[in-house]
């Protein structure tokens, strides 16, 4: 699954730590999903689009 | 949200300070039984098992611990330990039983794997299958 976390990310100048406090995760689980290779469970999409104010679909995207 | 944030830090550390002591009173509990008779009670039978019984209920502390280190964590440090532990499992329990199978058929001179040996080589092999898991996912 691709993701345009890193560019949304950049768009509002926030650093993988800074997003990582916000989601309450790992600086590494915002990296590694941003890399995609590791798929963020549904609690954590939802943080992220809530956080970046999209729909789930907007920021993940099928392959 | 930021004290949220301070508190679920302050809980990880927590978590993984108890199960560090766990860990460490287990392995002392599992010397003390292990290495009792030898040097300190003899034959004492009451003693062993006192020992074998304190090894156990630590043991259970010592899951009860995991557990809540498990829980304490985020979801990408979850998996790693996950990947870790089912490495980890798989590997003691095709090495376990190898030994046994070899032990009663007399193929190990020394009469099987020395409970000491296997559970620093488990031990490793989590720490090792947990470093590569943090490089993957670096």
């Amino acid at each position: 699954m691709r993701n345009r976390i890193a560019s949304l990310r950049a768009d509002r100048g926030l650093t993988q730590a800074a997003l990582a406090q916000r989601i309450e995760v790992s600086r590494q689980t915002i990296n590694a999903i941003e890399t995609g290779k590791f798929d963020p469970s549904l609690p954590v999409a939802f943080r992220l689009a809530r956080e970046f104010d999209l729909a789930i679909e907007e920021i993940f995207l099928a392959d | 949200m930021a004290s949220e944030q301070s508190s679920g830090a302050a809980r990880q550390w927590s978590a993984t300070g108890w199960l560090f002591a766990w860990t460490l009173a287990w392995l002392v509990s599992l010397a003390v039984a292990r290495f009792g008779p030898e040097l300190v009670w003899g034959e004492n039978a009451i003693a062993g098992w006192i020992a074998v019984g304190a090894n156990l209920a630590v043991g259970v502390g010592w899951i009860i611990a995991f557990r809540r280190y498990l829980r304490s964590i985020d979801e990408l440090q979850r998996k790693i330990q996950q990947d870790a532990l089912g490495i980890t499992l798989g590997i003691g329990w095709i090495v376990g039983f190898a030994s046994f199978v070899a032990a009663d058929a007399g193929l190990l001179p020394g009469g099987g794997l020395d409970v000491a040996v296997f559970t620093a080589g488990l031990g490793l092999v989590y720490l090792l299958a947990v470093g590569i898991g943090m490089v993957r996912y670096r």
